[in-house]
């Protein structure tokens, strides 16, 4: 036997494995794709790009792509402008920074699961304490002039704050225009402090000595240095975490799962949930496999812009 | 053009004390080198005198004003970090450009697009291309104006470093170690090429190293810091041949000083290894004295009592135009260096009982504290033996 041979036979469980684990899903699910295939079922019929037709037709999975898109939109950069704010006020602490990291962290650890029942009772329209505290700011006349903006002589009634005082406020995540946000709101709340982390680790990397250069060449205020020198040396920090967060946020399962199960009408019909609804529970795998491609093709094209960026722009050679 | 002036600085980092009263007056357009051990506390002087770090007592004076409350950028001095610190995501135009940028455009004509609707933007523009321009043509950079640092060498890097310091035309430099990365061959260069630079532009330097070769051959002036303290301030010769404490004399020069312990007899003579100095101490002290001897001060003598010392050759440093014999002699813990050329080198053999004497005068004496004692009827270090 020959080197070459031998060496063939060195790798071939590794490639086997790889193979069997890691690619042969993703092509399993692109052909089931294909097909109108049920679990259960002896045999399936080709179908085409029925399922995939079917996507661009029905308004629900338009909606599907609209909240994916729209949560994405609202938790990548919120989440990372956040984090990146903790993270700089922690990392400038004297003391204090790791009580503040553990805290933020908080939420990363804690099970989204368990997480989004408490966030349900918050957020219950009847016994959550979030409309029960609005409520009652109703009737404390300083903070409602505050709020609805009485104070610059609008009229409170038909403010935000006003109007809920009368017709009552909204339902959150039963409330289909706000379903959609609520939900963000917590998906924001659960990745900011994973993205705190990793501007922490990233400011770390930054040469103290660029700092004094900077302040010896006449970048004098907090921002200025901010401008010169944090922002532009946290370049691969930014790739990484954005495309990390986009990444997250485009797989939101559990909140939409224990909070709104998609509802109310389709405005929180995310991909992943949508995949789960349609290849689990109403075992319509062929259509569920189509909606995992599409989000695999997302997740892709997000994973070669971060490829892009790092080789081209942000390491600095 | 820029004088310092130092006031009895002192620099604590919560209970460690680096820096305990330094008192330094550094002459306009004068090479004034810090030279010590690592973590002497020379580039938290630097930075005081920056201003980028807050001295904790003491005054720092520029031109006979204080500037304890002003900041880095408006002490008209630059500085040249020992990692260059360049901006890595702007191109060396840019990197040069920055200082200006900053000092010379407002806030407003430094945005990307309406800056340049603002008055007198296309005039500042110019200028600063101008100073750029200068800058690179003294140091000859021009070929790297258009790449980033990550594309340069070490070297290069350097060069920027310093134009990066230039191009504001400020009253002093200070420079942190600035050829500590460079290869030997470059750093000779440079060295050659800092002095140059200083002579032409007529501006104070303030420069650390912890090389003393460097503060030897490039300063008008050099001051010799340990444990937070100047132990030494003048000329290089002078500190070279009359250093005051032991400690300076065994920090300046390579290969080191050789010393020696050695006794005082009832008539106040000193002898060490059988020999015997002519001259005797003009104050009286007692104790145990070190006595120094430069290896170039030593040399091979046929064997005279009460004048040569006798020891075994053990290693023999060739450096081409010099050899450096390292000669073990018994009472002394380390070996006895002497300096001497390659003909005499080679009529001696590893092994050989070699006898050694010193140049009279040349030997430099100190007292038990490490302090230099002088020597009756002679100015310092005269003691014809
Ligand atoms: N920010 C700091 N916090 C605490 N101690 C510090 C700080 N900066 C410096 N020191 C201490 O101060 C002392 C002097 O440091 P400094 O950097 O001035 O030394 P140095 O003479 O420049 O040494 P080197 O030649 O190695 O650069 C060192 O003991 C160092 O540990
Ligand atoms: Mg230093």
């Amino acid at each position: 036997m020959n080197l070459s041979r031998s060496s063939m036979w060195f790798v071939a469980p590794a490639v086997f494995l790889m193979f069997i684990l890691l690619i042969a899903p993703v092509f399993v699910a692109a052909i089931l794709s294909f097909t109108d295939y049920s679990l259960g079922n002896p045999d399936f019929n080709w179908v085409g790009f029925k399922n995939y037709a079917a996507m661009a037709k029905y308004s629900a999975y338009k909606k599907m792509f609209s909240a994916s898109l729209l949560y994405v939109i609202i938790v990548v950069p919120v989440s990372v402008l956040l984090g990146l704010g903790a993270a700089m006020l922690i990392s400038s602490l004297r003391f204090g920074g790791e009580a503040y990291k553990a805290i933020f962290f908080l939420p990363v650890m804690a099970t989204l699961l368990a997480m989004a029942i408490v966030w349900e009772f918050t957020l219950d329209p009847i016994v959550g304490v979030v409309n029960a505290y609005l409520t009652r700011g109703c009737d404390v006349g300083w903070w409602y002039q505050f709020i609805s903006g009485a104070w610059y002589g609008a009229d409170p009634t038909t403010s935000w704050y006003g109007n809920g005082c009368n017709e009552g406020f909204p339902l959150w995540i039963g409330d289909k225009d706000y379903a959609l946000f609520t939900i963000a709101f917590i998906g924001v709340w659960q990745a900011f402090g994973f993205n705190m982390v990793l501007y922490l680790a990233g400011l770390t990397s930054i040469p103290r000595e660029l700092y004094a250069a900077a302040a010896m060449d006449g970048a004098d205020s907090a921002w200025e240095r901010f401008k010169l020198v944090t922002w532009p040396m946290l370049g691969p920090t930014h790739v990484f975490v954005i495309t990390i967060t986009s990444i997250r946020s485009f797989q939101v399962f559990d909140t939409v799962e224990a909070l709104t199960r998609g509802g109310p009408s389709k405005s929180t019909y995310m991909m992943v949930y949508a995949m789960y609804e349609k290849g689990i529970q109403q075992n319509l795998v062929g259509i569920g496999a189509a909606i995992t491609v599409v989000f695999l093709v997302f997740v892709l094209a997000l994973t070669l812009t971060q490829v892009y960026f790092v080789n081209r722009k942000v390491h600095y050679s | 053009m820029a004088s310092i002036r130092l006031e009895s600085i002192t620099k604590a980092f919560g209970r460690t004390q680096v820096l305990n009263g330094i008192d330094l007056d550094i002459a306009d357009g004068e090479f004034l080198t810090l030279v010590g051990p690592s973590g002497c506390g020379k580039s938290t002087l630097l930075r005081i005198i920056a201003g980028l770090e807050k001295q904790s007592g003491g005054d720092v004076n520029i031109d006979g004003k204080t500037v304890n409350d002003i900041r880095p950028s408006r002490r008209d001095l630059a500085m040249v970090f020992q990692s260059y610190a360049l901006y890595p995501h702007l191109t060396v135009r840019q990197n040069l450009a920055t200082p200006l940028q900053l000092r010379d455009m407002t806030f407003t004509e430094r945005l990307p697009i309406i800056g340049r609707l603002a008055p007198g933007y296309s005039g500042k523009r110019a200028a600063i291309r101008d100073a750029v321009k200068n800058v690179s043509d003294t140091l000859q950079i021009e070929h790297l104006l258009d790449r980033k640092p990550g594309q340069l060498s070490g070297g290069q890097r350097q060069r920027i470093a310093l134009g990066r310091a230039m191009v504001r035309d400020p009253a002093g430099f200070l420079m942190d170690e600035p050829l500590s990365n460079l290869d030997a061959a470059l750093r000779v260069h440079m060295r050659a090429e800092l002095s140059a630079l200083h002579r032409s532009l007529g501006t104070t330097f303030v420069y650390v190293t912890h090389d003393q070769a460097e503060a030897l051959t490039m300063s008008d002036r050099m001051a010799v810091m340990m444990d937070g303290e100047i132990l030494q301030l003048g000329e290089p010769d002078e500190v070279y041949q009359q250093p005051m404490d032991i400690r300076v004399a065994r920090f300046v020069g390579s290969p080191q000083i050789n010393i020696v312990t050695g006794d005082m007899d009832d008539d106040g003579r000193i002898a060490f290894l059988g020999v015997k100095l002519a001259r005797r101490p003009s104050d009286g002290t007692t104790g145990r004295i070190s006595i120094g001897l430069r290896p170039e001060h030593l040399y091979l003598h046929p064997h005279t009592p009460g004048k040569t010392f006798c020891g075994e050759l053990v290693y023999k440093e060739n450096l081409g135009s010099e050899v450096f014999l390292y000669i073990k002699v018994a009472d002394t813990e380390d070996n006895i260096i002497i300096r001497v050329n390659p003909t005499e080198a080679q009529s001696i053999a590893l092994g050989d009982e070699t006898h050694i004497a010193h140049e009279p005068g040349k030997a430099l004496i100190f007292n038990d504290q490490g302090r230099r004692i002088t020597l009756a009827g002679s100015p310092l270090g005269e003691d014809a033996a």
